[in-house]
């Protein structure tokens, strides 16, 4: 055991220990210190009464108030252990330049264009049948990728599920009789067996609006559309597809949750006000012998936002 | 320091520990592995500005790290599925409906998992603040001119990050499945649906067919929970690496320069203060978790598409958005058997992509304008560039009042006025309002160079009598902190090799480096 | 610090920019009453099982386990003729058929054949008699008429044309709240917002919050269609109708805020501003602790 293998720590050079930036910041260290210990108490607390919540499955308030506490009051305290009991500073750094000599950056940009743009010029064939095939793979990688991802839209959404003589179900599958709304009433009416799928939710929904004891015509051409008084059209907006299930009776407007959008239901939804640019499409119904409201057609144009393909009807 | 009188066994130990202890030892081990002491010992020396707002970022920082640990515990209870269950349950107004299993299990998540609303809320709220600091973060890059060469690079990957923690806010918020944001979700199709020629398409593959679809939940979950945090990871990454290679930008002062930068270490002052600071978000997330309710969707309900409620907002850094859709005119375009919904496209499409756009740009835009192709570690007083912060002023003023726009619904309520009188005045505000605000913030920074020490805390003025009888005004010194360090700056203190000749002759060996 | 409060702090300040407003026209009033009310008249009793009739064969009470509609007692007429005389009279006629002293038909609603529920809603609920005629709508008031003055008035209006739908009383212990929820979500939350807070509707007009309604306003309500709210009459049954009145005197008005507090019901807009201002706001404050002022 030789002393020639002791080593003994390198010392601090620059400034002496008792050199002012070295100094805490605090006038008064031992009060801090003592103010600490009492935030890192209850920090400990906190956290420990945290786990003690968790343990006992208290209410979620408690663990989230009591992780919050502890965690709190450990961060004051760390902050105010750095802030004020650590050298004071303030120090000082160099900036180097990031940026390197002519001659580096010389030599860096001919590594790149003479060694290795040479190379690349002198077999210019390849060069292009490398590109060509991994730009081919490329596409052909992204096309059937994103092509996988769903089907093509096709005719789906120029259609609903409304065929002529569909029965109007509520809901709950049961068929809507003409006594069933008096006027100033509204209901959400879907195609007879379609009222519990996706599709007849988000696309054949429906609402059937009865304005009048009176057959009502909305728009010339719509004369037989409104029997006795129902109308019914599209509950998908026109602007971005929200159901327009809000009906105000006196005004006789829908207006769309969303966007309030207001479309006047006297003349064939036209919108009043809002952002929608194109009416609700109406439902030809009509009242077959047994009383049931049942649909002439489907809509004669697409319900729903406007889309590239959509043909101005 | 040395202690030469140490008993043999212990001797024994310390000289194979060498003289730093088992610490000095890993290191040693950690260095003829790695070759870490040089770069780690600069790491350690590197010096950060002190002033607070440089601390902004952090909010940002950490409340990812909250929303990383808080979001992991979510994925373990979370089921992503659009498949239909019957919810039975101890939220009783639920029971026996038909709902998704991405809903029924956040329902269980939030009444049945031990801690799991916590989590729910702390990971709500940590992402609606995630975003919000980076606003502010943004914006202080900006109003100081941070953004400058040589750093054009790093704010760009800030832009990046900002619209992936936007999408991913939107992404999350759709997940549960709920009343609420299965209506943005029902948004969101007709906005991709509003694009000229591949809209149609591009919605169907997203959403894997017509809406509502059934790919929607599982596809956004991994999205969300993989693909985007780790794009997010790996842009912080970068975004810290290019901070301390190209060193932190300082506000001009006493001793500072483009050559030098002036504040505290790394360790171990600046790091007791960021863990700190760690450990401060994360209570005070905890604690909004704890008494703030955030997304109660077990009120809401399940979605199905012919539901609804009235006064659904999307979180609120996509209010904007919603404000432009609700407040631009219905312009719609027919013709040639094609439909081209400007009333959607331009304001959900159009306008964000111009915004980001601009944003990505703004560093470039700035140079080529005033010309200055210096590099500049010296932030900017916003005053000093009135046309900057008048721009800035601006856009934040814009967003702010499509913001406002987002809930028109909200102030007709509120104040009893017409709906439409209220929609058609915030379409006249959402141009005012930023038209006055340049030309004011403009004149206001004009106004504000005239002044010597504007800004500064004015300090009492100190009524004296003199001997002489003769009362004196004179003003008291300056409060401490607002006269900055009193000292100079000095160079870190480092450890270094100790002094060589006579240490070497008493046989100590030098610590080869 | 109530809920309430929170909510509205950040508005007050978005107030002040509307006096700038160059626009602050109100388009909406003019607009509104331009729609006459529609003619209605309620139809009978569709799903009752039990039917009580008095000595002269007119029924009083309908109805079944769910719900009992009672017509209003008949002794109470003449008091309800007198109270109608000097509180209604000056604007509905005094033939209650909307014709005032002035004589111009269509001017106010004509309330002969509304069924006694109609009148009993809108004099309990505070709404008749109302302060503001030139309003679009008369909002909800603390009540003038006590509900014994209120009950006489419908039953002297009823006495002039017998017609339903009688005033309901809600059975609520055979009520389901999971279908109240359900019903309530598809019905009601596109103007009442699945919180049950109310909003601002299409031009004045306000669909009210249902935080303090009494349980059998609610089924009122939704039987009378008062205003422009829509009314359910064949398309909702008397269980269907119990079940919403459930849900909404229990979950709505005492919702299980199991997260905290519930921060008005206004979901993002207001947990935006809470996120920015305490979130945000306070964390910037310890920021500004932490590091140099200089």
């Amino acid at each position: 055991m030789s002393d020639a293998e002791h080593r003994t720590p390198v010392s601090l050079q620059g400034l002496p220990q008792d050199d002012p930036h070295l100094q805490p910041a605090a006038k008064n260290p031992e009060t801090v210190q003592g103010v600490i210990a009492v935030l890192f108490v209850l920090g400990i607390l906190g956290v420990a009464a945290f786990g003690a919540a968790y343990w006992v499955n208290a209410k979620p308030w408690i663990i989230g108030a009591t992780m919050g506490i502890g965690l709190f009051f450990l961060g004051i305290g760390l902050v105010a252990w750095g802030k004020y009991l650590m050298p004071r500073g303030p120090f000082v750094e160099e900036r180097h330049t990031l940026a390197n000599n002519e001659a580096d950056r010389d030599a860096f940009a001919a590594a790149i264009v003479e060694r290795g743009g040479g190379v690349v010029k002198r077999r210019k064939l390849l060069a292009g049948l490398l590109g060509g095939g991994l730009g081919i793979f490329g596409i052909v990688a992204i096309f059937p990728l994103l092509r996988s991802l769903g089907p093509l839209p096709k005719g789906t959404l120029f259609h609903t599920d409304w065929r002529k003589g569909s029965y109007a179900v509520d809901s709950s599958g049961r068929r809507i009789s003409q006594g069933e709304l008096t006027v100033g009433s509204i209901l959400t009416i879907y195609p007879e067996g379609k009222q519990n799928t996706d599709r007849g939710q988000a696309v054949d929904q429906t609402v059937l609006i009865r304005i009048s004891n009176e057959n009502f015509t909305t728009q010339k051409g719509r004369e037989s559309w409104g029997p006795k008084g129902y109308v019914a059209y599209s509950k998908v907006c026109t602007h971005l597809g929200c159901p327009v299930g809000l009906y105000e009776q006196e005004l006789q407007l829908l207006v769309c949750p969303c966007h309030q959008s207001m479309f006047n239901v006297t003349n064939g939804a036209i919108p009043q006000f809002g952002p929608a640019p194109r009416p609700l499409p109406q439902l030809p119904i009509y009242i077959d012998a047994d009383g049931f409201i049942r649909a002439q057609d489907d809509y004669n144009q697409p319900v729903g936002p406007g889309f590239w393909e959509r043909t101005n009807v | 320091m040395t202690d030469v009188a140490i008993p043999t066994n212990k001797r024994a130990q310390q000289r194979a520990e060498g003289p730093y202890g088992k610490v000095g030892k890993m290191l040693g081990e950690l260095d003829d592995r790695l070759g870490v002491a040089k770069g780690g010992r600069t790491f350690m020396d590197k010096i950060f500005p002190d002033h607070w707002s440089f601390m902004l970022g952090e909010i940002a920082l950490y409340s990812f790290v909250i929303l990383l640990v808080t979001g992991v515990f979510l994925t373990l209870y979370f089921v992503p599925s659009s498949a239909t269950v019957i919810y039975h349950g101890p939220y009783k107004p639920l029971d026996g409906q038909r709902v998704t299993e991405a809903f029924a299990s956040t329902v269980n998540l939030s009444f049945s998992v031990r801690g799991g609303l916590l989590m729910r809320q702390m990971h709500h709220w940590a992402a609606d603040i995630f975003i919000g600091s980076m606003i502010v973060h943004m914006a202080r890059i900006f109003f100081t001119g941070a953004f400058r060469k040589p750093r054009e690079l790093n704010w760009t990957i800030g832009v990046t990050l900002l619209i992936m923690a936007i999408l991913n806010g939107f992404l999350g918020y759709s997940l549960p499945d709920d009343l609420v944001s299965g209506t943005g979700i029902r948004i969101a199709y007709s906005i991709l649906e509003s694009i000229p020629l591949a809209g149609s398409y591009l919605a169907f593959w997203v959403f894997g067919g017509n809406f509502p679809g059934t790919a929607v939940i599982p596809r956004f979950f991994i999205i969300h929970c993989l693909i985007i945090p780790l794009v997010i990871m790996g842009l912080v990454g970068a975004h810290l690496f290019l901070l301390v290679r190209q060193k932190h930008t300082q506000f001009p002062g006493k001793d500072r320069t483009e050559k030098n930068v002036v504040g505290s270490p790394m360790y171990p002052v600046f790091m007791a203060k960021t863990t700190g600071f760690l450990f401060i978000v994360g209570g005070v997330t905890a604690l909004l978790g704890a008494f703030a309710q955030i997304n109660p969707i077990w009120q809401f309900g399940p979605y199905t598409a012919s539901r609804i409620s009235y006064a659904v907002q999307p979180d609120w850094y996509m209010g904007w958005l919603d404000g432009a859709l609700r407040i631009f005119p219905s312009w719609e375009f027919t013709g040639w058997g094609h439909t081209i919904p400007f009333e959607v496209l331009i304001p959900a499409v159009i306008f964000p992509g111009i915004a980001f756009n601009l944003a990505y740009v703004w560093p470039l835009l700035e140079r080529k304008f005033t010309g200055d192709n210096e590099i500049h570690h010296l932030l900017d007083r916003p005053r000093n560039r009135p046309k900057r912060t008048a721009a800035g002023v601006t856009t934040l003023t814009f967003m702010a009042m499509l913001f406002i726009a987002s809930s028109t619904d909200v102030l007709a309520n509120f104040f009893h006025v017409s709906l439409n009188t209220v929609l058609i005045v915030m379409r006249v505000l959402v141009i005012a309002i930023p038209a006055i605000s340049y030309p004011l913030t403009w004149k206001i920074c004009k106004e504000l160079q005239g002044v010597d020490d504007a800004g500064k805390r004015k300090t009492h003025n100190i009524v004296v009598r003199t001997a002489e009888g003769e009362y004196v005004a004179m003003p008291s010194p300056a409060y401490g902190e607002d006269v900055g360090h009193e000292l100079d700056p000095t160079p870190i203190p480092t450890y270094i090799e100790p002094e060589p000749e006579e240490v070497r002759e008493s046989g100590v060996r030098t610590v080869e480096r | 610090m109530t809920s309430s409060f929170l909510r509205r702090m950040p508005l007050v300040v978005v107030a002040g920019l509307f006096v700038l407003a160059p626009l602050a026209v109100f388009v909406g009033s003019a607009q509104a009453s331009s729609y006459g009310q529609t003619t209605r008249k309620n139809s009978g009793t569709p799903n009752s099982t039990t039917v009580v009739k008095n000595s002269k064969g007119v029924v009083v009470k309908y109805g079944n386990k769910y719900i009992t509609y009672s017509e209003p007692q008949s002794k109470l007429i003449k008091l309800g003729q007198a109270l109608y005389s000097e509180n209604c009279a000056s604007c509905h006629g005094v033939q209650a058929n909307g014709v005032p002293a002035s004589g111009v038909h269509g001017a106010f609603p004509n309330l002969v054949g509304l069924g006694p529920a109609t009148i009993d809603f809108w004099i309990d609920s505070g709404r008749m008699p109302d302060k503001d005629t030139t309003a679009v709508e008369a909002p909800r008031r603390q009540p003038a008429l006590t509900p014994t003055q209120g009950e006489a008035i419908s039953a002297w209006v009823n006495s002039l044309d017998p017609s339903y739908p009688y005033i309901p009383t809600v059975n609520l212990k055979n009520a389901n709240v999971a279908n109240g929820m359900a019903l309530f979500a598809l019905n009601c939350a596109a103007c009442h917002t699945i919180e049950g807070d109310g909003d601002a509707l299409a031009f004045a007009t306000f669909a009210p919050s249902l935080r303090h309604i009494p349980a059998f306003q609610v089924a009122e309500a939704i039987r009378t269609g008062p205003a422009n709210m829509p009314r359910f009459t064949g398309n909702l049954s008397d269980q269907q109708v119990d079940d919403i009145v459930k849900y909404v005197t229990t979950e709505i008005q005492h919702p299980q805020n199991i997260g905290g507090f519930g921060l008005g019901g206004l979901g993002p807009v207001a947990e935006g501003f809470v996120a920015l201002l305490i979130g945000v706001g306070f964390l910037a404050l310890i920021c500004y602790w932490i590091g140099d002022r200089s």
